[in-house]
């Protein structure tokens, strides 16, 4: 316990700093990752061979790699390419944690990209009818019966998507980020007391999943009320 | 607005003229042909399997026909073929149609995720283009219409069967449809709950809206209608009046169906 105590006085900065990158990193690509997943799915969904064809490939890619390789490919990959490092982008795209994040985000925007998928197919067929004999265009009837139907029933898996990418932004640390696994690596390399400093780091990020489940019920509870609320 | 210059009535409101549907090599509908004016409540009958519900989902092209023609007040809806199948030519003249044609289906479809306000506001604001206000106010006096005006804050899934259903027809009715077109509306309620339904319906024919409506309740066929229709086999096996063809059926099908829906 002593040890803990002095660990924290000690480095509670580096901790904090830590878990403020991994909290960026998961909430922006979570984000980002979602607006991605919404158009893959639908392309995915799409009568179009092409489209759906081209949804589907990229959704085997990412989930059919591990995301270490990914973000290996991103941070090591981009820079042979002579077109990308002489573009204006470059001083951007060479930062590590613009390459952590596009990985996160291009990798949850598969997985989500499914979830999102199963929750359209969730959505009762009768409602749909609905939507379009009214004379609801395909956008119409998307925007205000599908995808707000498919949301709702999508949390919960979504929830899980979210604490499964939390955890996998741990991976940024191998790309020099000083995430909370990379400064719990670097403090146990000063301290030579890495249980201490790895299950401090494993705490906070229980907490963090502990933080990621409790919003998810608060916006289940919201966003399903017209589903628990019966009778 | 589409009706290029012909006065609202001197068009047959609906016309239906040998209207085919098959799937793969089965024919479900083999001609069927229907005229409806305004004012006209036109029944369906047929048992199960017999074409009828096919027949009025091809009619807003929930399904679409596979050869025959449909005009909305003279306008005729333009099919083509892609990729070897029938379709319709102009999916925006599809969306344009459907707004003028409401439906009322057997499951209610509600928008679960809406409250019943938002189920009847809704294609209103978006489809019809109508203000929020004036939505709300017309809703409002559907839902009343109807007799659930006490419920505009419930979600669908708090709602009877029989409710549910009436703020679907109040959902049809604040389009301001041209025609209704009714699916089994009281097919899946509970016996005891088939009549508050059938109470607006009725009130709705008296009215003067043109209806069309599938339904195996021969009651109703014999009371709101002003034409029945006995679909058997994807073809009309005998159409009239009512009071004519209830109490004398020509065919013999349609004998043995109206004895066996009276038991």
């Amino acid at each position: 316990m002593q040890v803990l105590a002095d660990l924290a006085t000690e480095y509670w900065r580096d901790f904090l700093a830590g878990t403020w990158l991994t909290v960026q990193l998961v909430v922006l690509s979570s984000v980002l990752g979602l607006a991605l997943a919404v158009p893959l799915a639908i392309a995915r969904l799409s009568a179009n061979r092409a489209l759906s064809g081209a949804a589907a490939g990229y959704s085997l890619f990412f989930r059919g790699t591990p995301m270490l390789v990914q973000i290996f490919l991103v941070y090591y990959g981009l820079g042979q390419f002579e077109a990308i490092r002489g573009s204006v982008l470059w001083p951007v795209l060479r930062e590590a944690w613009v390459c952590a994040l596009i990985t996160f985000v291009l990798n949850t925007a598969a997985y989500s990209g499914e979830i999102v998928r199963g929750g359209i197919l969730a959505v009762p067929k009768g409602e749909v009818e609905a939507a379009r004999a009214c004379g609801m265009t395909r956008a119409q009837a998307y925007r205000l019966v599908i995808l707000p139907r498919a949301f709702s029933i999508c949390l919960p898996a979504y929830s899980n998507e979210v604490v499964i990418l939390m955890k996998g932004t741990s991976l940024a640390s191998t790309i020099t980020l000083l995430e909370l696994t990379g400064m719990a690596r670097l403090a146990a390399s000063d301290t030579y007391q890495p249980i201490q400093v790895f299950l401090l780091a494993g705490a906070i990020y229980y907490l963090l999943t502990l933080a990621i489940t409790r919003l998810f019920a608060r916006l289940e509870a919201r966003f399903t009320r017209y589903m628990t609320d019966a009778r | 607005m589409t009706t290029t210059g012909n006065s609202r009535g001197a068009q047959p409101a609906l016309e239906v003229s040998g209207l085919r549907k098959t799937y793969g090599t089965q024919e479900v509908l083999r001609g069927v042909s229907l005229e409806a004016r305004d004012h006209d409540v036109v029944a369906i009958l047929g048992s199960s399997g017999s074409g009828k519900s096919t027949f009025l989902r091809c009619i807003n092209l929930l399904e679409t026909p596979s050869a025959g023609e449909l005009r909305i007040r003279g306008e005729l809806i333009g099919m083509t073929t892609r990729r070897g199948r029938p379709a319709p030519a102009d999916p925006r003249q599809v969306d344009r149609i459907r707004a003028r044609l409401a439906m009322v289906f057997q499951q209610f479809n509600l928008w679960q995720h809406m409250s019943v306000l938002q189920n009847v506001t809704a294609a209103q604001i978006h489809v019809l283009g109508r203000s929020r206000e004036e939505a709300v106010e017309k809703a409002e006096a559907m839902l009343a219409k109807v007799g659930v005006a006490d419920k505009r804050g419930h979600y669908p899934s708090q709602l009877s069967g029989g409710q549910q259903q009436r703020v679907a027809i109040a959902r049809a009715l604040a389009m301001d449809p041209e025609v209704m077109l009714f699916d089994e509306p009281t097919s899946a309620l509970d016996p005891e709950l088939v009549n508050e339904v059938l109470r607006v319906m009725r009130g709705l024919a008296e009215e003067g809206r043109t209806m069309l409506v599938v339904t195996h309740e021969i009651g109703f066929a014999r009371e709101a209608a002003d034409r029945v229709m006995f679909l058997h086999d994807g073809r009309v096996e005998e159409e009239g009046p009512p009071r004519e063809v209830l109490a004398e059926p020509r065919s013999e099908r349609f004998r043995q169906f109206l004895s066996g829906s009276l038991k």
